[in-house]
């Protein structure tokens, strides 16, 4: 159903432009990764909190708003560092079914995100609620970088 | 140089001999599985790294003392680096040969060395007057420089190990 678009994805001049540098997909591919250390580093310190290990000394809620901004700063260094790979290799990634898996695991974890998770991270301490919805964020996040890592090394 | 390197080169040699770095060699899932438990233990490890460096920074975490975020989280970086470690050991173990000439594994490698340095550096230096600086507002120069080049160094370890695959400069 998407297919035309991929391909019109990777017949761009931009596509084209960093498919023919030998060293702009591997850099960018490297800074994505990154970026990925923040962007988990966010995530794990709320998770970890909601879980009950980690900074157990403060509430929930301080926890969550100190890693806010950088969780938004992780999202677009993953978003802006993620388009300029699809866009050279939109082929590959379309017939991959992890790229798939990938994307669909990102779009739950984002739906996470922005409503149960950020319900219980509101609390100043953590729920049997909170500790689920910890858990299942740690393991579709996890699930993404597993799908992620795997498009590179069986596709 | 040449001469430095040629213990490294037959320590390296041998093992990329042995029956078991051959199994894993060879083996068809063992590597790319291992690589990617490998960038997961990278993202326990980085990531608790990067938010203590952003606390040292003065620009994150600052809800949280300090020594708080440094006790709390030491125990789970320990956790990531073990496993990082135990991973990229096996995965060099493997295949030894390929990554002996490699520029970005060698650069990985130091990098890792200096942001020991750095860590033990901040330790047993500007760690000692914590007290003084725990809960304010801003973090003295000495640990807004260890959590930059902590920050930097790890950034340049993550690039380089994933520019391994890319041999620009192999012969």
């Amino acid at each position: 159903m998407l297919e035309p678009y991929f391909q019109w994805l990777g017949k761009l001049p931009i596509s084209q432009a960093i498919g023919s540098s030998i060293w702009i997909f591997p850099l960018v591919q490297a800074i994505h990764l990154v970026f990925l250390a923040l962007l988990a580093g966010a995530i794990l310190i709320v998770d970890m909190r909601l879980l009950g290990f980690g900074l157990t000394t403060r509430p929930v809620s301080q926890v969550a708003r100190d890693a806010r901004p950088w969780l938004i700063a992780g999202i677009l260094g993953m978003i802006s560092t993620g388009i300029p790979q699809l866009m050279q290799n939109s082929m590959r990634e379309y017939y991959s079914e992890y790229f798939w898996t990938k994307m669909t695991l990102i779009a739950v974890g984002l739906v996470i995100m922005l409503t149960v998770r950020r319900k219980v991270t509101q609390a100043t301490e953590s729920s049997l609620a909170g500790k689920i919805v910890a858990l299942v964020s740690i393991g579709v996040w996890g699930g993404v970088v597993w799908n992620a890592r795997l498009i590179g090394l069986f596709t | 140089m040449a001469d430095l390197m040629m213990p490294l080169h037959d320590l390296f040699q041998w093992v990329s001999e042995l029956p078991t770095s051959i199994a894993i060699r060879e083996s068809q899932y063992v590597s790319p599985y291992l690589t990617v438990s490998h960038v997961l233990s990278m993202c326990f490890f980085a990531g608790l790294i990067v938010m203590m460096d952003l606390r040292l920074l003065g620009i994150g975490n600052m809800r949280t003392p300090f020594s708080d975020v440094q006790r709390r989280l030491f125990p789970w970086q320990m956790l990531g680096m073990g496993t990082s470690g135990v991973t990229g050991l096996v995965l060099t173990y493997s295949d030894p040969m390929r990554f002996y000439v490699n520029i970005f594994f060698w650069t990985k490698m130091l990098v890792m060395v200096l942001a020991g340095i750095n860590a033990l550096a901040f330790h047993f230096i500007t760690y000692n007057s914590v007290v003084k600086w725990d809960s304010a507002d801003t973090t003295p120069f000495g640990a807004r420089l260890s959590g930059a080049l902590s920050i930097v160094m790890w950034a340049i370890v993550i690039v380089s190990g994933r520019l391994i695959p890319y041999n620009w400069f192999q012969n």
